[in-house]
C-alpha cells in the first residue's frame, strides 16, 4: 500500500486477493479504516531492526514450557 | 453490612469463621443483581439456578468442615469471552447466538475447584474488540460508558453485583473498565494465567485477570488463577505463589519509576493531579521516586496495532466470511481492514516488539515499578466519540483509552490499576503500577499499602 489514499476500489482488490469479497457498501468505509491503521503501523518502517528476531517464538517439543517473557 | 457489601477477603473469612452462609451471600448478591440490572445492564446471562443449588452445596460442606479452597462460596462474574461448560460464552456477538461451551475454560476450571460459583457471564464490547462494551453502563453515572472490553465485570464489581469477576485484556480491557469504575483490575504478566478457553482477541497480546473491590482481593484470585497450563503455548512455568500483601505498613525503599514522558502527556488535569497526589502518596509511605524515560514511545501504537489488527482478523477468517452481517458495523470494518495488512507490517511489529521488551527491561533495572494514569480521561458520555485536547489535538475515544494501557501488553510487564479518587463530576480516576515481569507481588503489595491509607472504598452508588 503506498501512503497515498487507498481507494474503495483498490480496498475491495486488495480484499479480493486476500479471500475476501467486498461488496460495493463496505468499501468505503473499510478503505478508511486500512488507510488509518496503515498510518498507524507505517512508523515501523523508520526502525533499522539489524538482526532483531520477531517477538513470537516456537519451541520444538511439548516439553518446553518456560517461555521468557 | 449486608453480604454484597463484602470484599472478597472479608467474605470468605466470614465463610470460613461459619459467621456467613454461602447461601446468604450468593442470595443477597442474587438480589441485588435483580435489582440493579435495569440500569446497569452488566450481565449477558445470570445463572441464578445454578448459583443457588452450588451455594447450598457449599453450605452443607462448609457446615461439615469441607472448604473446597480459599474462595469456597463466594459468587463471581466471568466476562462472556470464558467458556464455563453448559453456558453460552457469546462473545457480546451475533456470531455466537447458539453456542454452547463444552467444557470449562483453565481458569473457570480453577476458580469451580476453589469453591467459586458463577453468577453469571458478563458482557464484553463484541469479542473484545472495543474499548466501550455499549451495552453496559457506567456504575457510577449509567449515562456514560462502562470501558471496555470488560465493562460487564468491573461494573458488576463496582456495584456489588459480583463479589469478584475476571476480565481480559488485549490493551487494556481489564484496566480501563476498571479504572472508570473504581474497582482494582490486574493484567498479569503475560503467560502467567492460562488462557485455554478463552476466545482469543489476539493471541499475541490477550491476557485473563481478576477486577475486585481491593487489591487484597486481588492476591487471592490470582493465587488461583496462576499456573502453568500446557493447553496455553505462552503459558509459563513456574512455582505456585502466595501474593497476599503480608502486615508491612509502609514502602521503605521500594524505588517508584515516574515518567517524564509519555504517561503524563494529554492526561485530563484532574486525572493527572489525582495520579501525582497518589504518587506523592507513595513517596510519604517510604518509597523514592525516580524519574524514568519510557523508550520507544513513537512506536507503542504501531507495534500494538501491528499485532492484534492482522490475528483478530485472522481468528475470524471463517466467520467474516460466512456471516459477516452478524458483527456490529465498528467490528466488522476493522475485521475487514484487517485482511489488507501486509504480512511484513506484522513482522516489523513482531520485531518491534523484541526490541521494546528489552529496552523496557533495562529501564525497569533502576526502579521496582513505574506508576501512572491507567487512563487520560474519565469516563466519557455514551454518545461521546471523541475527546479534545488543550492543545487542539482530537483524539477517538478508544484510543485515548488504550493509550497508557497498551505497553503493558506489548511488552508483557504485570500492570495493576488502583483506584485513587474521583474528579469533580464524582467519576473515578485510576492510577496503574508497572512491575517488572513476574513482579505481581511488588505491585500487589504496593497497592495494598497505598489503599490501606484511604478511607474503605464503597460500592458505586447506582441508583
Amino acid at each position: 500500500m503506498s501512503t497515498a489514499g487507498l481507494t474503495p476500489e483498490e480496498a475491495a482488490r486488495w480484499a479480493d486477493r486476500a479471500g475476501l469479497p467486498l461488496p460495493p457498501d463496505r468499501r468505503t468505509a473499510v478503505a478508511a479504516a486500512a488507510q488509518h491503521i496503515h498510518s498507524v503501523v507505517a512508523v515501523l518502517r523508520e526502525l533499522d531492526f539489524g538482526d532483531t528476531p520477531p517477538a513470537s517464538v516456537y519451541r520444538a517439543g511439548e516439553e518446553e514450557h518456560d517461555a521468557a517473557v | 453490612m449486608r453480604p454484597y457489601e463484602l470484599t472478597l477477603t472479608a467474605a470468605a473469612d466470614a465463610i470460613r469463621a461459619g459467621r456467613l452462609s454461602p447461601v446468604e451471600l450468593v442470595d443477597s448478591v442474587l438480589e441485588r443483581v435483580e435489582r440493579l440490572e435495569p440500569h446497569l445492564n452488566a450481565y449477558a446471562t445470570v445463572t441464578a439456578e445454578r448459583a443457588r443449588l452450588a451455594a447450598r452445596e457449599a453450605a452443607d460442606d462448609a457446615a461439615a468442615g469441607r472448604l473446597r479452597g480459599p474462595l469456597h462460596g463466594i459468587p463471581m462474574g466471568l466476562k462472556d469471552l470464558i467458556d464455563v461448560a453448559g453456558v453460552a460464552t457469546a462473545a457480546g456477538s451475533r456470531v455466537r447466538a447458539d453456542h454452547r461451551a463444552q467444557a470449562d475454560s483453565a481458569v473457570a476450571a480453577r476458580l469451580g475447584a476453589s469453591g467459586a460459583i458463577l453468577a453469571g457471564k458478563t458482557h464484553t464490547h463484541e469479542f473484545a474488540y472495543g474499548l466501550i462494551t455499549p451495552q453496559t453502563h457506567n456504575a457510577w453515572d449509567t449515562g456514560r460508558v462502562a470501558g471496555g472490553s470488560s465493562g460487564g465485570s468491573a461494573v458488576a464489581v463496582a456495584a456489588g453485583t459480583a463479589t469478584f469477576a475476571l476480565g481480559t485484556d488485549t490493551g487494556g480491557s481489564i484496566r480501563v473498565p476498571a479504572a472508570l469504575n473504581g474497582v482494582v483490575g490486574l493484567k498479569p504478566t503475560y503467560g502467567l494465567v492460562p488462557r485455554h478457553g478463552v476466545t482469543s482477541l489476539s493471541w499475541s497480546l490477550d491476557h485473563v485477570g481478576p477486577l475486585t473491590r481491593t487489591v487484597e482481593d486481588q492476591a487471592l484470585v490470582l493465587a488461583v488463577l496462576a499456573g502453568h497450563d500446557p493447553r496455553d503455548p505462552a503459558s509459563l512455568a513456574g512455582p505456585a505463589r502466595d501474593y497476599r500483601p503480608g502486615a508491612s505498613e509502609d514502602l521503605t525503599g521500594l524505588r517508584v519509576g515516574v515518567p517524564r514522558n509519555y504517561y503524563f502527556e494529554r492526561v485530563d488535569a484532574q486525572v493527572e493531579a489525582a495520579v501525582r497526589r497518589a504518587i506523592d502518596g507513595l513517596e510519604a509511605l517510604g518509597a523514592r521516586l525516580v524519574e524514568v524515560e519510557i523508550p520507544m514511545t513513537r512506536y507503542i501504537q504501531a507495534t500494538h496495532w501491528g499485532l492484534m489488527v492482522p490475528e483478530a482478523t485472522a481468528y475470524h477468517e471463517r466467520t467474516l466470511r460466512a456471516a459477516p452481517e452478524l458483527y456490529q458495523a465498528d467490528v466488522r470494518t476493522l475485521l475487514e481492514a484487517g485482511e489488507l495488512m501486509p504480512a511484513g507490517d506484522y513482522l516489523r511489529a513482531q520485531r518491534s516488539r523484541t526490541l521494546m521488551r528489552r529496552e523496557w527491561a533495562r529501564m525497569l533495572q533502576d526502579v521496582d515499578l513505574i506508576a501512572a494514569p491507567t487512563v487520560p480521561a474519565t469516563a466519557v458520555k455514551a454518545d461521546e466519540e471523541v475527546i479534545t485536547w488543550p492543545d487542539g489535538t482530537v483524539e477517538a475515544v478508544s484510543e485515548a483509552y488504550v493509550r497508557l494501557s497498551a505497553p503493558a501488553n506489548v511488552t508483557g510487564v504485570p500492570s495493576l490499576s488502583v483506584p485513587v479518587g474521583h474528579d469533580t463530576a464524582g467519576l473515578p480516576i485510576g492510577m496503574q503500577l508497572l512491575g517488572r515481569p513476574l513482579g505481581e507481588s511488588v505491585l500487589l503489595r504496593a497497592g495494598h499499602v497505598y489503599e490501606r491509607t484511604r478511607p474503605a472504598r464503597e460500592l458505586a452508588p447506582v441508583v
